[in-house]
């Protein structure tokens, strides 16, 4: 994150803000395969939490 | 921000990633038992369905079986009754058949009988025959002799006419000459003596059969008015008899006797007597009877 990183080893380096892209894409997905799992179950037994009977 | 950190980031993003195609790729790939159970939950059901429409159909086979069965029976329990009547009709035309067979011999052996009786009367028919042949032939005889008989009787009826005739006149010619010999006398103041016949007549009484019991009665067939006789329908068959006297009827008055003189078996001929020549003479038809 700091700029004299970059100037000092002209290695490669990446944002802070990349990671944290990276993590909210990761909780994006969870939350959508979340979201996708809710709906299946919803769809194919009517309720979300309880056993169907 | 440290490396580790940056480190754990990459792998639990690629983790999550990673789980989350995982739990993507099961739940799309996992079998919807909802709508298996709804499948099968309608399978059950049409199959509950199925099992109720198959009892029904059972039942309704039972039951037209059990009416078939029943129909049967009857039709059984029917035919029962008709073949033991007709067990009881072929009893009974076996009976009529055994009485019209025993009929039948009676039958035969009255036929064998009415037959040889058929025969014995033919026999004795033919006996008969041969007999009326004869006494045809004997009769024909007999009718030759009776017309030369009567021809003869005729004959001698018109001699014993023509005598007393003869005899009138001789009467006559007597009583003349006794009246002219009296009247001759008369005058002398003699009689005339009795005349006495050289041959004195004697009258022939004919006693005739008395026939009070006999009660025959016939008609007169034929009359002969010139020779005083008379033929009646009734002979020596039905009892009459020579000399026998018949009283001749017509209706209620009387009109002479008859004296029979010949007997034939059939009729009879005789003389007509107390006949009045005034009144009404005997014809054919006239009733003839031994008792008035």
């Amino acid at each position: 994150m700091s700029p004299n990183g970059q100037a000092r080893g002209k290695n490669i380096t990446i944002p802070d803000n990349v990671y944290t892209i990276i993590l909210a894409l990761a909780f994006c997905a969870v939350l959508a395969t979340a979201a996708y799992v809710a709906y299946q179950c919803n769809q194919q037994y009517g309720t979300i939490f309880k056993i169907p009977t | 921000m440290s490396t580790l950190t940056k480190v754990l980031i990459v792998l639990l993003t690629i983790s999550s990633i990673f789980l989350c195609g995982i739990v993507v790729t099961y739940v799309s790939n996992a079998e919807n038992y909802r709508q298996m159970y709804n499948t099968l939950k309608t399978d059950k059901n049409a199959a509950v369905e199925n099992e109720k429409n198959a009892k029904k159909q059972r039942q309704e086979a039972i039951d037209a079986a059990n009416a078939l069965e029943q129909k049967l029976n009857d039709q059984i329990n029917a035919l029962k009754i008709q073949v033991g009547q007709l067990g009881t009709q072929l009893a009974e035309a076996k009976r009529k058949a055994d009485e019209a067979v025993a009929q039948e011999n009676i039958w035969r052996d009255i036929n064998t009988k009415f037959l040889s009786t058929n025969e014995d009367l033919r026999k004795l028919l033919e006996d008969k025959l041969a007999e009326l042949k004869s006494v045809d032939a004997r009769r024909i005889q007999g009718d030759k002799e009776l017309n030369e008989t009567t021809a003869t009787l005729i004959q001698k009826m018109a001699i014993i006419d023509s005598l007393e005739k003869q005899s009138k006149l001789l009467l006559e010619e007597k009583t003349d000459l006794q009246n002219q010999l009296g009247t001759h006398l008369q005058k002398t103041g003699q009689t005339v003596a009795t005349p006495v016949t050289v041959t004195p007549l004697k009258e022939t009484a004919r006693v005739a059969i008395p026939a009070v019991d006999i009660g025959l009665n016939g008609l007169i067939t034929t009359v002969d008015m010139e020779n005083s006789l008379a033929e009646i329908s009734i002979g020596g068959a039905n009892g009459v008899k020579q000399n026998m006297k018949f009283h001749v009827t017509r209706a209620d008055k009387f009109i002479c006797d008859i004296v029979i003189l010949d007997v034939e078996p059939e009729n009879a001929i005789g003389t007509l007597e107390l006949m009045d020549v005034t009144k009404e003479q005997p014809k054919p038809g006239d009733n003839v009877s031994t008792n008035l």
